[in-house]
């Protein structure tokens, strides 16, 4: 109570003599009253304190990932069902890109987990690690399940895609190169020591701005870029420059299932061919390194459409 | 929804989305260009108020003017962005539709097959010679048995032979062949309508083959050959027109399925058809007589 | 199969053998290295304190700016076993505006309202200089400006007044935009261990 007294006081002679202008401020105390000083039963109340995402949330992430890695798998290569994969698109573009809002990324924690393998101070969130490592494994298990139907940046890029152009091969193999030049450039800037670390992938990413509708203007600007040039070229980002991609496709060489095209019960008639936007059909064959799960091949395909029951075959009179 | 108001919806969406992007720009450059006056102004008040505190005053309420129009610029620019977003989405479907219409390529199933424009009166084309059934001048089997042989081997070659030069296996050709071989008329029966390509009937000047494999099919290989029979008015059971010009043959496959819908007129292919094309494919290899 | 068919296939058998577990090794390594889960945190200590005279930036408002949420995922809090419940809060008021008939400062501080107070304990209704005050902030309307944490540092304030990470509103960036652009590296990342995720009262200095 002195103590309060003292402040009314010096308080009162602060203010006294300049009530039009302003106080000379002066700290009043010098330490936090305690709750028997201040009396009457008061007690300090909790400070807000949020916790982080509830771990249960962060295992939903996770089980969410591998249900939809499952799915994606499923879909292309056993169902073979070009429309369910679009839907499994249509999820993963609003839960893991606007949702989540494009975080955790296994395209961006390619450099943490650089970082994590290589600074013993720095560590990484499990979730990172296992966003990192799932699609990877399931990669050199089926193939590229992860880009179809599971990545939001893919879907992105899937869902503008208006006109497929094709890209002449050669010019195609040599911009596929890129990304394996950005791979290294990732790393190379991720690794190094923490003052001048940088983390290019998610500096120049060209989709989470969209995602969370905020960012940068280059950001936005790389963004709008890709999706213009997206309605015409099948998934310039994940072909071209998509550092993660480069190792998808270094895993998914080493499947031993993927997606393949009516195997054995070929026309040859090349259908197949047209349809993949991506230029991952090489001699009716699917590509395991270049082939991103859209399963729009099976829509073209007379052979899976027959099966399928969405055509039938009738019998041609004799002429 | 009919194929206009896609379109004009479509249309109107990315007029939409270009005003949006344009607001926005113009909003962040605004912003930006804004900004810097906005600082000077506060620091100046700033300095005011270190000398005069009675301008505290203003320098407060010029502080809360920036940020509230900092909130409300937010706001406004958050909810364009989700406005931005939904037109899109509706843009890309749009755009989507309009280019997987029946407009842009042609679905079979969407054809129609009973317009005016579709159902021409045949136009009577150019035909040289008669139009009954052309003489048969039996010579040359005399001349190809001579060349080919009279035992039951030659049968084949003797039925290509003829068929080559007559276009098709005349009945008193057949005939002249069983009584100058020892072929007897059931064998050479037997082979004539065993293997597809032998004719029994007169063709027409130009053999149309229009490929039914199943590439073809879900393309709409039907739609083409019933177009094409309406066109030329095949009667119903026979495949050569009136006129015998044209015969319409269907064909498992011509081994071009990438070309889909495809038919041959003679030896040159043509693919991607509509019925319209082909046609104009029919066209291309015997005009018709200027009417 | 031919022999080189089966070879190449037994090469591709061994090679993704070894990737697969070269990455759950690396996988492995990496989880036993996290020990429970990685946040961001800021350290107000290291914050700049404008009132102690620290020159070079305007005023600091990086964590309103840099955040990649919409509403920044900083918030401003005021740790109550710290503060002193000063009658005239200079994070609460602006104490360089005119002071008005009841003898506080006219104006408050906060741009968005978000700070409200309330006399505390033995409320002396007569007196209002001679009461204790409790100031909240409320965090719908923060947006992790930082006025009243510099307002509040030493030596105006007890520097009760803190930012933090809400953690839940934050998506744990690879790399912490903020992070990036604050001058003082005053942003570090946590370990938090599974353990504590149960628990939300905060550690009181005082017994």
């Amino acid at each position: 109570m002195t103590r309060a007294l003292l402040v009314l006081l010096c308080l009162l002679a602060l203010s006294a003599p300049a009530l039009s202008q302003a106080m000379q401020y002066e700290r009043p105390v010098d330490t936090a009253p305690r709750e028997k000083d201040i009396g009457g039963g008061y007690t300090t109340p909790e400070v807000q304190k949020p916790l982080p995402r509830g771990a249960w949330l962060l295992i939903l992430d996770f089980a969410l990932l591998g249900a939809a890695l499952a799915a994606s798998v499923w879909l292309t290569i056993y169902k073979r069902s070009r429309r369910a994969v679009v839907w499994l698109s249509l999820f993963s573009l609003v839960y893991f890109g606007f949702y989540r809002e494009g975080c955790v990324c296994p395209v961006g924690s390619l450099q943490n987990v650089a970082v994590a393998l290589t600074d013993p101070n720095y560590r990484i969130p499990i979730l990172v690690t296992a966003t990192f490592f799932l699609p990877l494994i399931v990669a050199a298990l089926f193939g590229r399940a992860f880009c179809g139907g599971v990545c939001a940046l893919g879907a992105i890029q899937e869902f503008v895609l208006i006109k497929p152009v094709r890209v002449p091969r050669r010019l195609d193999q040599a911009l596929g190169l890129l990304k394996y030049a950005y791979l290294g450039a990732a790393i190379w800037f991720a690794i190094q020591p923490a003052a001048s670390r940088d983390f290019l992938v998610c500096r120049f990413d060209p989709f989470v701005s969209i995602f969370r509708r905020t960012g940068f203007a280059h950001m936005y600007a790389i963004g709008a870029a890709f999706l213009i040039g997206g309605m015409f070229v099948g998934r310039p980002y994940c072909r071209y420059l998509c550092p993660y991609g480069g190792l998808l496709s270094w895993c998914a060489r080493l499947a031993p299932r993927g997606v393949s095209i009516t195997p054995g019960r070929e026309l040859d008639c090349g259908l197949c061919n047209d349809a993949c936007p991506y230029g991952a059909i090489e001699k009716m064959r699917a590509d395991q390194a270049g082939c991103l799960y859209c399963a729009r091949c099976y829509r073209s395909c007379p052979v899976d459409r027959k099966e399928s029951g969405l055509i039938a075959i009738e019998e041609i009179r004799p002429a | 929804m009919t194929p206009r108001i896609l379109r004009r919806a479509t249309v109107l969406c990315g007029a939409l989305i270009l005003a949006c992007c344009a607001v926005l720009t113009f909003d962040y450059f605004q912003t930006r260009l804004r900004a810097p006056a906005e600082e000077a102004r506060i620091a100046a008040l700033q300095k005011e108020v270190r000398q005069d505190a009675a301008r505290a005053a203003v320098l407060y309420a010029e502080q809360q003017r920036i940020t509230r129009a900092r909130d409300a610029r937010n706001a406004r620019t958050q909810r364009l962005k989700w406005v931005l977003i939904a037109l899109s989405a509706l843009f890309v479907t749009g755009a989507k539709r309009i280019i997987e219409s029946p407009g842009a390529k042609p679905a079979p199933s969407k054809l129609p097959t009973q317009s005016s424009k579709t159902t021409r009166r045949p136009i009577p084309r150019p035909v040289a010679g008669s139009n009954g059934p052309p003489a048969v001048d039996l010579a040359f089997v005399n001349e190809v048995v001579a060349r080919e042989g009279t035992g039951p081997e030659a049968a084949i070659t003797i039925l290509q032979a003829i068929q080559d030069h007559y276009r098709y296996l005349p009945e008193e050709a057949l005939e002249r062949v069983c009584e100058m071989t020892a072929i007897t008329p059931a064998q050479i029966t037997g082979a004539a309508t065993f293997y597809g390509r032998f004719r029994r009937r007169p063709v027409g000047r130009h053999i149309v083959r229009v490929c039914h494999g199943t590439a073809c099919h879900v393309a709409g290989a039907r739609e083409i050959s019933e177009q094409l029979r309406r066109d030329l008015a095949i009667p119903d059971g026979s495949d050569t027109d009136p006129e015998r010009i044209f015969t319409l043959e269907e064909v498992a496959c011509l081994g071009c399925c990438s070309l889909a819908p495809v038919l041959m007129v003679d030896n040159h292919a043509s693919g991607k058809l509509t019925p319209a094309a082909a046609i104009d494919a029919l066209d291309a290899a015997h005009p018709r007589e200027p009417a | 199969m031919s022999l080189r068919a089966t070879r190449r296939a037994t090469l591709k058998g061994i090679s993704r053998a070894a990737a697969l577990l070269g990455m759950s090794g690396a996988a492995a390594f990496l989880v036993r290295k996290a020990e429970g889960r990685v946040v961001w945190q800021i350290d107000t200590a290291r914050c700049i304190n404008s009132r102690a005279g620290e020159v070079g930036v305007k005023v600091c408002d990086l964590c309103l700016k840099e955040c990649v949420v919409t509403q920044s995922a900083v918030r401003a809090v005021n740790e109550y076993s710290q503060c002193g419940r000063c009658n005239i809060c200079p994070a609460y008021f602006n104490v360089t505006s005119a002071v008005s008939e009841k003898g506080v400062p006219s104006e408050k501080l906060c741009p968005r309202d978000a700070i409200s107070r309330k006399p505390i304990g033995e409320v002396d209704p007569s007196d209002p200089a001679n009461n204790f005050y409790e100031y909240v902030i409320d965090e719908a309307k923060c947006d992790g400006c930082g006025k009243c944490v510099m307002a509040c540092k030493e030596p105006a304030g007890l520097g009760s007044i803190r930012l933090v990470v809400r953690h839940n509103l934050c998506v744990n960036c690879n790399s912490c935009a903020i992070s990036t652009a604050c001058p003082k590296d005053a942003l570090t990342q946590l370990t938090v261990p599974e353990s504590i995720s149960a628990s939300s009262r905060p550690a009181h200095s005082q017994s």
